[in-house]
Protein backbone atom coordinates (compact mmCIF):
# COMPACT_ATOMS: atom_id res chain seq x y z
CA UNK A 1 0.00 0.00 0.00
CA UNK A 2 0.98 3.62 -0.44
CA UNK A 3 1.05 5.61 2.79
CA UNK A 4 1.30 9.29 3.59
CA UNK A 5 1.71 10.81 7.06
CA UNK A 6 0.62 14.18 8.39
CA UNK A 7 2.72 15.42 11.33
CA UNK A 8 1.41 18.42 13.29
CA UNK A 9 3.33 18.34 16.57
CA UNK A 10 6.58 20.18 17.28
CA UNK A 11 9.51 17.84 17.94
CA UNK A 12 10.42 17.43 21.62
CA UNK A 13 7.27 19.34 22.66
CA UNK A 14 4.81 16.53 22.09
CA UNK A 15 5.11 12.84 21.31
CA UNK A 16 3.54 13.29 17.87
CA UNK A 17 6.81 13.40 15.93
CA UNK A 18 8.20 10.37 17.74
CA UNK A 19 5.00 8.42 17.15
CA UNK A 20 4.98 9.38 13.47
CA UNK A 21 8.61 8.39 12.98
CA UNK A 22 8.13 5.09 14.78
CA UNK A 23 5.06 4.35 12.64
CA UNK A 24 6.95 5.39 9.50
CA UNK A 25 9.74 2.92 10.24
CA UNK A 26 7.21 0.13 10.86
CA UNK A 27 5.31 0.91 7.65
CA UNK A 28 8.38 0.62 5.43
CA UNK A 29 9.62 -2.44 7.36
CA UNK A 30 6.37 -4.17 6.40
CA UNK A 31 7.02 -3.49 2.73
CA UNK A 32 4.63 -0.60 2.22
CA UNK A 33 5.61 2.53 0.34
CA UNK A 34 5.84 5.68 2.42
CA UNK A 35 5.80 8.33 -0.29
CA UNK A 36 5.15 11.45 1.71
CA UNK A 37 5.43 12.94 5.16
CA UNK A 38 3.69 16.31 5.29
CA UNK A 39 4.53 18.69 8.15
CA UNK A 40 1.84 21.18 9.14
CA UNK A 41 0.96 23.32 12.18
CA UNK A 42 3.83 23.07 14.70
CA UNK A 43 5.04 19.95 12.91
CA UNK A 44 6.97 22.26 10.59
CA UNK A 45 9.61 22.63 13.32
CA UNK A 46 10.75 19.11 12.43
CA UNK A 47 12.44 20.76 9.45
CA UNK A 48 14.60 23.12 11.56
CA UNK A 49 18.11 22.43 10.32
CA UNK A 50 19.81 23.83 13.40
CA UNK A 51 18.07 21.56 15.91
CA UNK A 52 20.69 20.34 18.38
CA UNK A 53 19.10 17.86 20.79
CA UNK A 54 21.29 16.29 23.51
CA UNK A 55 23.30 13.37 22.18
CA UNK A 56 21.52 10.83 24.35
CA UNK A 57 18.15 11.70 22.82
CA UNK A 58 16.84 10.55 19.45
CA UNK A 59 17.66 13.09 16.73
CA UNK A 60 14.36 13.47 14.92
CA UNK A 61 15.72 15.61 12.10
CA UNK A 62 18.43 13.08 11.31
CA UNK A 63 15.87 10.27 11.48
CA UNK A 64 13.59 11.99 8.97
CA UNK A 65 16.57 12.57 6.67
CA UNK A 66 17.50 8.89 6.98
CA UNK A 67 13.96 7.92 6.03
CA UNK A 68 14.26 10.09 2.93
CA UNK A 69 17.68 8.72 2.00
CA UNK A 70 16.77 5.07 2.50
CA UNK A 71 13.21 5.00 1.21
CA UNK A 72 12.81 8.08 -0.97
CA UNK A 73 10.11 9.50 1.29
CA UNK A 74 9.48 13.14 0.39
CA UNK A 75 9.52 15.48 3.39
CA UNK A 76 7.06 18.26 2.59
CA UNK A 77 6.67 21.32 4.81
CA UNK A 78 3.70 23.68 4.54
CA UNK A 79 5.25 26.94 3.40
CA UNK A 80 2.64 29.21 4.98
CA UNK A 81 2.93 27.51 8.37
CA UNK A 82 6.74 27.47 8.09
CA UNK A 83 7.33 31.12 7.12
CA UNK A 84 5.22 32.36 10.04
CA UNK A 85 7.35 30.28 12.40
CA UNK A 86 10.74 31.36 11.06
CA UNK A 87 11.44 28.28 8.96
CA UNK A 88 12.82 29.46 5.62
CA UNK A 89 14.84 27.66 3.00
CA UNK A 90 17.63 29.43 1.13
CA UNK A 91 15.32 30.85 -1.51
CA UNK A 92 12.74 32.19 0.93
CA UNK A 93 15.46 33.58 3.19
CA UNK A 94 16.90 35.52 0.30
CA UNK A 95 13.44 36.63 -0.86
CA UNK A 96 12.68 37.98 2.63
CA UNK A 97 16.15 39.47 3.12
CA UNK A 98 17.06 37.18 6.01
CA UNK A 99 20.69 36.61 7.00
CA UNK A 100 20.45 32.82 7.06
CA UNK A 101 18.17 29.93 6.26
CA UNK A 102 16.70 27.41 8.64
CA UNK A 103 15.39 24.71 6.29
CA UNK A 104 17.38 22.71 3.79
CA UNK A 105 16.82 19.66 1.60
CA UNK A 106 15.60 16.99 1.81
CA UNK A 107 12.88 19.04 3.55
CA UNK A 108 10.95 20.99 0.92
CA UNK A 109 8.73 24.00 1.48
CA UNK A 110 5.56 23.44 -0.46
CA UNK A 111 1.91 24.45 -0.65
CA UNK A 112 -0.98 22.94 1.27
CA UNK A 113 -2.27 21.55 -2.00
CA UNK A 114 0.36 18.84 -1.62
CA UNK A 115 -1.34 17.71 1.60
CA UNK A 116 -4.70 17.44 -0.12
CA UNK A 117 -3.08 15.65 -3.02
CA UNK A 118 -1.28 13.26 -0.64
CA UNK A 119 -4.49 12.54 1.21
CA UNK A 120 -6.50 11.81 -1.89
CA UNK A 121 -3.92 9.93 -3.92
CA UNK A 122 -2.61 7.54 -1.25
CA UNK A 123 -4.22 4.43 0.14
CA UNK A 124 -3.80 5.71 3.68
CA UNK A 125 -3.15 9.07 5.34
CA UNK A 126 -2.30 8.81 9.03
CA UNK A 127 -2.30 11.97 11.15
CA UNK A 128 -0.10 12.52 14.20
CA UNK A 129 -1.06 15.64 16.16
CA UNK A 130 0.01 16.98 19.54
CA UNK B 1 -34.56 20.74 19.84
CA UNK B 2 -37.25 22.20 17.59
CA UNK B 3 -34.80 24.83 16.48
CA UNK B 4 -32.24 22.26 15.35
CA UNK B 5 -34.86 20.26 13.48
CA UNK B 6 -36.14 23.31 11.71
CA UNK B 7 -32.57 24.24 10.78
CA UNK B 8 -32.14 20.90 9.04
CA UNK B 9 -35.45 21.28 7.24
CA UNK B 10 -34.56 24.79 6.16
CA UNK B 11 -31.21 23.64 4.81
CA UNK B 12 -32.78 20.94 2.71
CA UNK B 13 -35.75 22.94 1.47
CA UNK B 14 -33.63 25.89 0.44
CA UNK B 15 -31.05 23.61 -1.11
CA UNK B 16 -28.26 25.13 0.97
CA UNK B 17 -26.62 21.76 1.41
CA UNK B 18 -25.52 19.99 -1.71
CA UNK B 19 -24.39 16.44 -2.25
CA UNK B 20 -26.71 15.02 0.37
CA UNK B 21 -27.76 11.42 0.29
CA UNK B 22 -30.53 10.33 2.61
CA UNK B 23 -30.08 13.59 4.51
CA UNK B 24 -26.38 13.07 5.23
CA UNK B 25 -23.75 15.08 3.42
CA UNK B 26 -21.12 13.38 1.29
CA UNK B 27 -18.05 14.70 -0.47
CA UNK B 28 -14.37 14.14 -1.19
CA UNK B 29 -13.04 15.65 2.01
CA UNK B 30 -14.50 16.26 5.45
CA UNK B 31 -12.68 18.86 7.53
CA UNK B 32 -13.61 18.76 11.21
CA UNK B 33 -12.96 22.01 13.10
CA UNK B 34 -12.92 21.65 16.89
CA UNK B 35 -11.03 24.73 18.04
CA UNK B 36 -12.18 28.29 18.59
CA UNK B 37 -10.87 31.33 16.75
CA UNK B 38 -7.99 33.34 18.24
CA UNK B 39 -7.01 30.80 20.91
CA UNK B 40 -4.77 28.76 18.60
CA UNK B 41 -3.93 28.42 14.94
CA UNK B 42 -5.84 25.13 14.57
CA UNK B 43 -9.01 26.69 13.21
CA UNK B 44 -7.24 28.92 10.70
CA UNK B 45 -5.01 26.12 9.50
CA UNK B 46 -7.95 23.73 9.22
CA UNK B 47 -9.90 26.29 7.20
CA UNK B 48 -6.85 26.89 4.99
CA UNK B 49 -6.72 23.16 4.20
CA UNK B 50 -10.41 23.24 3.30
CA UNK B 51 -9.99 26.27 1.01
CA UNK B 52 -7.02 24.75 -0.78
CA UNK B 53 -8.86 21.46 -1.33
CA UNK B 54 -11.85 23.34 -2.71
CA UNK B 55 -9.59 25.39 -4.98
CA UNK B 56 -8.27 22.07 -6.31
CA UNK B 57 -11.81 21.15 -7.27
CA UNK B 58 -12.57 18.80 -4.40
CA UNK B 59 -16.00 18.72 -2.83
CA UNK B 60 -15.38 19.81 0.75
CA UNK B 61 -17.68 19.47 3.75
CA UNK B 62 -16.99 21.39 6.96
CA UNK B 63 -18.09 20.06 10.32
CA UNK B 64 -17.95 22.57 13.18
CA UNK B 65 -17.78 20.61 16.42
CA UNK B 66 -16.78 21.39 20.00
CA UNK B 67 -15.42 24.93 20.36
CA UNK B 68 -15.20 25.03 16.56
CA UNK B 69 -18.81 26.30 16.51
CA UNK B 70 -17.45 29.63 17.78
CA UNK B 71 -15.96 30.11 14.32
CA UNK B 72 -19.50 30.96 13.21
CA UNK B 73 -20.34 33.58 15.81
CA UNK B 74 -21.34 36.95 14.39
CA UNK B 75 -19.55 40.18 15.39
CA UNK B 76 -16.07 38.66 15.62
CA UNK B 77 -13.21 41.07 15.24
CA UNK B 78 -9.47 41.27 15.07
CA UNK B 79 -7.50 40.69 18.26
CA UNK B 80 -6.00 43.47 20.35
CA UNK B 81 -2.73 43.36 18.40
CA UNK B 82 -4.50 43.19 15.07
CA UNK B 83 -4.47 39.38 14.79
CA UNK B 84 -6.84 38.63 12.00
CA UNK B 85 -8.88 35.77 13.42
CA UNK B 86 -10.85 33.61 11.02
CA UNK B 87 -14.16 35.38 10.36
CA UNK B 88 -12.78 36.77 7.10
CA UNK B 89 -12.12 33.23 5.93
CA UNK B 90 -15.63 32.13 6.90
CA UNK B 91 -16.96 34.92 4.70
CA UNK B 92 -15.02 33.48 1.75
CA UNK B 93 -16.34 29.92 1.96
CA UNK B 94 -19.12 30.50 -0.54
CA UNK B 95 -16.66 31.98 -3.02
CA UNK B 96 -14.73 28.71 -2.83
CA UNK B 97 -17.94 26.72 -3.36
CA UNK B 98 -17.79 25.28 0.13
CA UNK B 99 -21.48 25.06 0.83
CA UNK B 100 -21.78 22.03 3.05
CA UNK B 101 -21.56 23.67 6.46
CA UNK B 102 -22.44 21.26 9.22
CA UNK B 103 -22.66 21.93 12.93
CA UNK B 104 -22.69 19.31 15.65
CA UNK B 105 -25.96 19.65 17.59
CA UNK B 106 -24.36 18.81 20.92
CA UNK B 107 -21.66 21.45 20.41
CA UNK B 108 -24.40 24.08 20.05
CA UNK B 109 -26.63 23.02 22.92
CA UNK B 110 -23.76 22.57 25.37
CA UNK B 111 -22.77 26.17 24.67
CA UNK B 112 -26.28 27.52 24.90
CA UNK B 113 -26.35 28.35 21.19
CA UNK B 114 -28.70 27.57 18.35
CA UNK B 115 -28.28 27.62 14.58
CA UNK B 116 -30.07 30.99 14.47
CA UNK B 117 -27.25 32.55 16.48
CA UNK B 118 -24.68 31.81 13.77
CA UNK B 119 -23.48 34.10 10.98
CA UNK B 120 -24.29 31.65 8.16
CA UNK B 121 -27.04 29.15 7.40
CA UNK B 122 -25.87 25.72 8.51
CA UNK B 123 -27.19 22.19 8.77
CA UNK B 124 -27.31 20.84 12.29
CA UNK B 125 -26.10 17.27 12.59
CA UNK B 126 -27.49 15.13 15.39
CA UNK B 127 -25.05 12.86 17.19
CA UNK B 128 -26.27 9.62 15.65
CA UNK B 129 -25.53 10.94 12.14
CA UNK B 130 -21.85 11.64 12.84
CA UNK B 131 -20.51 8.11 12.07
CA UNK B 132 -22.35 8.12 8.73
CA UNK B 133 -20.93 11.52 7.94
CA UNK B 134 -17.36 10.30 8.45
CA UNK B 135 -18.16 7.18 6.47
CA UNK B 136 -19.33 9.18 3.46
CA UNK B 137 -16.06 11.08 2.99
CA UNK B 138 -13.02 9.15 1.76
CA UNK B 139 -10.69 11.60 3.51
CA UNK B 140 -11.25 13.15 6.94
CA UNK B 141 -8.93 15.81 8.36
CA UNK B 142 -9.50 16.58 12.03
CA UNK B 143 -8.31 19.96 13.30
CA UNK C 1 -14.64 0.49 8.91
CA UNK C 2 -12.67 3.44 10.28
CA UNK C 3 -9.71 3.21 12.64
CA UNK C 4 -9.86 6.05 15.15
CA UNK C 5 -6.67 7.10 16.95
CA UNK C 6 -6.92 8.73 20.37
CA UNK C 7 -3.78 10.23 21.91
CA UNK C 8 -5.32 12.15 24.82
CA UNK C 9 -5.90 10.79 28.29
CA UNK C 10 -9.60 10.03 28.81
CA UNK C 11 -9.07 11.12 32.41
CA UNK C 12 -8.56 14.74 31.32
CA UNK C 13 -10.55 16.61 28.71
CA UNK C 14 -13.37 15.65 26.40
CA UNK C 15 -11.52 14.50 23.30
CA UNK C 16 -12.44 10.93 24.12
CA UNK C 17 -16.13 11.86 23.98
CA UNK C 18 -15.68 13.48 20.56
CA UNK C 19 -14.02 10.33 19.29
CA UNK C 20 -16.64 8.00 20.73
CA UNK C 21 -19.49 10.11 19.35
CA UNK C 22 -18.05 9.81 15.85
CA UNK C 23 -17.53 6.05 15.96
CA UNK C 24 -19.75 3.73 13.93
CA UNK C 25 -20.78 0.25 15.09
CA UNK C 26 -17.87 -1.48 13.32
CA UNK C 27 -15.21 1.19 13.85
CA UNK C 28 -12.13 0.49 15.92
CA UNK C 29 -10.33 2.65 18.46
CA UNK C 30 -6.58 2.53 19.03
CA UNK C 31 -5.26 4.28 22.14
CA UNK C 32 -1.79 5.75 21.65
CA UNK C 33 0.46 8.13 23.60
CA UNK C 34 -1.48 9.52 26.61
CA UNK C 35 -4.57 7.81 25.24
CA UNK C 36 -3.31 4.50 26.64
CA UNK C 37 -4.46 5.63 30.08
CA UNK C 38 -7.86 4.58 28.80
CA UNK C 39 -6.79 0.95 29.15
CA UNK C 40 -6.53 1.25 32.95
CA UNK C 41 -9.27 -0.52 34.93
CA UNK C 42 -10.52 2.79 36.34
CA UNK C 43 -11.00 4.24 32.83
CA UNK C 44 -11.94 1.33 30.62
CA UNK C 45 -15.64 1.52 31.50
CA UNK C 46 -15.84 4.47 29.10
CA UNK C 47 -15.31 2.02 26.28
CA UNK C 48 -18.08 -0.44 27.12
CA UNK C 49 -19.63 -1.40 23.84
CA UNK C 50 -16.28 -1.49 22.06
CA UNK C 51 -15.63 -5.12 22.97
CA UNK C 52 -13.16 -6.53 20.47
CA UNK C 53 -12.72 -3.10 18.88
CA UNK C 54 -10.56 -1.41 21.54
CA UNK C 55 -6.78 -1.50 21.14
CA UNK C 56 -3.86 0.07 23.00
CA UNK C 57 -0.29 0.53 21.83
CA UNK C 58 2.10 -1.66 23.79
CA UNK C 59 5.15 0.59 23.69
CA UNK C 60 3.24 3.63 24.92
CA UNK C 61 1.87 1.54 27.81
CA UNK C 62 5.32 0.13 28.56
CA UNK C 63 7.00 3.55 28.46
CA UNK C 64 4.50 4.78 31.06
CA UNK C 65 4.90 1.74 33.32
CA UNK C 66 1.29 0.73 32.67
CA UNK C 67 1.67 -2.49 30.72
CA UNK C 68 0.88 -4.77 33.67
CA UNK C 69 -2.02 -2.63 34.83
CA UNK C 70 -4.14 -2.92 31.68
CA UNK C 71 -7.65 -4.22 31.59
CA UNK C 72 -8.14 -7.30 29.39
CA UNK C 73 -10.86 -5.51 27.46
CA UNK C 74 -8.16 -3.61 25.58
CA UNK C 75 -6.26 -5.60 22.99
CA UNK C 76 -2.56 -4.78 23.28
CA UNK C 77 -0.82 -4.30 19.92
CA UNK C 78 2.76 -3.44 19.05
CA UNK C 79 3.67 -0.96 16.33
CA UNK C 80 3.37 -3.68 13.67
CA UNK C 81 -0.13 -4.30 14.95
CA UNK C 82 -0.74 -0.56 14.59
CA UNK C 83 0.25 -0.80 10.93
CA UNK C 84 -1.99 -3.85 10.49
CA UNK C 85 -4.93 -1.96 11.96
CA UNK C 86 -4.40 0.82 9.41
CA UNK C 87 -4.21 -1.77 6.62
CA UNK C 88 -7.51 -3.31 7.68
CA UNK C 89 -9.39 -0.02 8.02
CA UNK C 90 -10.72 1.97 5.07
CA UNK C 91 -9.23 5.11 6.60
CA UNK C 92 -8.04 6.52 9.89
CA UNK C 93 -9.23 9.56 11.83
CA UNK C 94 -7.02 11.03 14.57
CA UNK C 95 -8.44 12.67 17.70
CA UNK C 96 -6.11 14.88 19.69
Amino acid sequence: MRYALLVQGAPYSSQASHSALRFAQAVVARGHRLDTVFFYHDGVYNAARLAAPPQDEPHLGDAWRALHNEHGTELLVCIAAALRRGLLDEREASRHGKPGHSVEPPFELTGLGQLVEAGLSHDRLITFSP
Amino acid sequence: MNETESAIDKGEVEGKVEGKVEGIAKGDLLVILRHSPHGSSWLREGLDAALVAAAFGQQVSLLFAGDGVLALMPHQQAGALGQKGTHGVIDMLAMYDIETLLVDAHALTSRGLSAEDLMLPVSVVEGDALPKLLDRHPLVLNF
Amino acid sequence: MILHLLNRSPATGGTVDDALAAMGPDDRLLLIEDGVLGALPAQVARFTGLTGRLFALREDLAARGLLERCEEQANIVDVDGFVTLTEEADKTVSWS
